[in-house]
């Protein structure tokens, strides 16, 4: 190859490679502006989790221990003792190791009453690991901050301004409810 | 595990023992090979691994079969749900159970989906090896949006823990098809641009064509599939040769290149995307838009037998050998990765080659190191 090609060559190169990065540089930036503009995350988003109180603030949990059995880090411990007036049992302590969980959602498929959930508050850092060994109060406490929250069995849910729980309606709801909906969009087609 | 002592060898004192990571920037994560230089020439080269090694086999010996599938997820952690297909696949097996058709296409769509995101990471950290910067950046761009899609179906961007057995975890995102259908449209547009910066650059052409040569042969008897064994002429892949999930259903080629450089590598993974996209358009014709996404699977499934299975993965051959003891928990698995294999090909590439082709030559390999070192 003489000089005079390589040059040619070279120059033709260049020319391409500024060519393609000159089409992009017009183009809208991919990049977040988190700090200053909070990301829309999807429903089934999970970022960290947390238990859900009923409306009247009574546990929703009825500490059966599926959640315990399904983690597959196991970073949920659970303690119980009978409920001595009437059935079931009452929780004494309910620890989830945030820092070792690894955010699989297994709890929260296992969950039968949808108490345990996966919600989208991402903003969890700290300088003390210590502080992220949620425990109850720390998990009603996630629950209570977040405006709508997702679990298999229900679907996403949020709470509305007056307090009230409501079943999110059908254009927020991820996939995981076409079961459900099968009926009503059949209707649609016909 | 044989080591070079820092010592040169008696009798070859130009000899000079360096160390490449393993905090070295090129080296793709925690890799360290123990080089011996004659000037620019490299003499000798041992890899060192196990700089990640977290346990994966034993600790899922004491994890439930439903357990074990969120902990192969952190194995490959580029390509997500390709990892824990195989585990799905031989459970089934051993099952019996019955999958339905939709959760196959959707399984397989997000399996290519990830074939694209991770031969993109390959793309953009690869050109950043031979010093080239804006590929980087464009490629991470465009893998953000396979990771939006992603992330809106299965709750997480890289981990999804998203296949089960008997299907797939919930239904596909209502807008699932469309997102995945304009994806494709955006990647079509993009891989020209691609093609411009990579494969047509002379500098990448300088740098990698005969460069880091690996014959039929030596491929076949170290043991390397994927697209390192592709761009040494051998046509072999599991999609072909044992179909899983819906791959009987759709048309594909397997690219194959006979030259086995570092350049045929680029140029087969370059294909692999276009043949992802095709299988991609293909499935999205295919699938039903509603309809079942998970078969009958007891919560409380007990295994014995065993089974092995392998899937393509964007590396190679991922396999499994499950081994049930009739209990709910696998008596034994073990992982054969494909980039682990790869990894066997250094010192037969290195030795000989200049240093700075190392680089190249390791990064047309694509190891990922949470599946190397497990």
């Amino acid at each position: 190859m003489s000089l005079l090609s390589e040059v040619w060559q070279a120059v033709k190169a260049l020319g391409t490679g500024m060519a393609t990065v000159h089409k992009r540089v017009y183009e809208d930036a991919p990049t977040e502006f988190y700090p200053y503009v909070q990301p829309d995350l999807p429903a089934v988003s999970v970022q960290s989790l947390a238990l859900v109180e009923n409306e009247d603030g009574s546990e929703r949990c009825i500490v059966c221990l599926q959640c315990e059995r399904a983690c597959p880090a196991q970073v949920i411990t659970i303690e119980r003792h009978r409920n001595p007036e009437g059935k079931g049992f009452l929780i004494d302590r309910f620890d989830i190791d945030l820092v070792n969980c690894m955010y699989c959602a297994a709890c929260v498929e296992a969950c039968p009453v949808s108490s345990i959930v996966t919600i989208q508050d991402f903003e969890m850092s700290t300088y003390d690991l210590h502080t992220l060994k949620a425990d109850i109060d720390f998990l009603h406490e996630q629950s209570r901050r977040s405006r709508r929250w997702y679990s298999p069995k229900f679907g996403v849910e949020i709470r509305t301004d007056d307090g009230k729980i409501v079943k999110a309606p059908p254009e927020m709801q991820p996939g995981g409810l076409a079961e459900l909906l099968k009926p009503a969009e059949e209707e649609v087609d016909q | 595990m044989s080591t070079i002592s820092v010592d040169p060898v008696p009798g070859r004192s130009d000899e000079m023992v360096v160390n490449m990571g393993p905090q070295h920037p090129a080296t793709h994560g925690v890799l360290r090979v123990v080089i011996g230089l004659e000037g620019e020439r490299i003499t000798r080269a041992v890899p060192h691994i196990g700089y990640l090694h977290r346990n994966h086999e034993k600790i899922e010996e004491a994890r439930t079969y439903f357990q074990v599938v969120p902990y192969t997820d952190r194995m490959d952690y580029v390509s997500g749900t390709q990892n824990e297909l195989p585990v799905v696949l031989a459970v089934e097996d051993l099952l019996g159970v019955e999958v339905p058709q939709r959760a196959k296409q959707i399984r397989t769509i997000f399996f290519e989906l990830f074939r694209i995101a991770s031969h993109l990471v390959w793309m953009g950290t690869a050109m950043l090896d031979l010093g080239a910067i804006t590929p980087f950046l464009y490629t991470f761009w465009d893998r953000e949006i396979i990771l939006g899609i992603v992330e809106r179906t299965a709750g997480a961007r890289m981990l999804p823990n998203y296949y089960t057995f008997g299907g797939v975890r919930r239904d596909v995102h209502p807008e699932f098809f469309k997102d995945v259908a304009d994806f494709l449209d955006h990647m079509q547009r993009r891989m020209p641009d691609y093609e411009h910066l990579v494969l047509e650059n002379p500098i990448v052409h300088a740098r990698t064509k005969g460069v880091g040569v690996l014959s039929k042969e030596r491929a076949i008897a170290r043991g390397v599939t994927g697209p390192v064994l592709r761009a040494s002429g051998v046509a072999y892949d599991v999609r072909k040769a044992f179909p899983y999930d819906a791959y009987p259903d759709v048309e594909f080629e397997v690219p194959t290149s006979s030259d086995g450089d570092t350049y045929a590598r680029f140029w087969v993974r370059f294909q692999e995307i276009y043949q992802a996209c095709k299988i991609i358009r293909q499935l999205l014709e295919q699938t039903p838009k509603t309809g079942p996404y998970k078969g009958k699977v007891s919560p409380r499934l007990k295994i014995s037998g065993e089974r092995y299975r392998a899937v393509e993965n964007s590396r190679g051959e991922l396999g499994v050998y499950v081994v049930g003891d009739g209990s709910d928990r696998p008596y034994r698995i073990k992982h054969r990765g494909a980039a682990f294999t790869n990894l066997q090909v250094i010192p037969d590439l290195f030795i000989g080659a200049k240093f700075s082709d190392a680089i190249a030559i390791l990064s047309s390999l694509d190891p990922v190191f949470g599946e190397i070192d497990r």
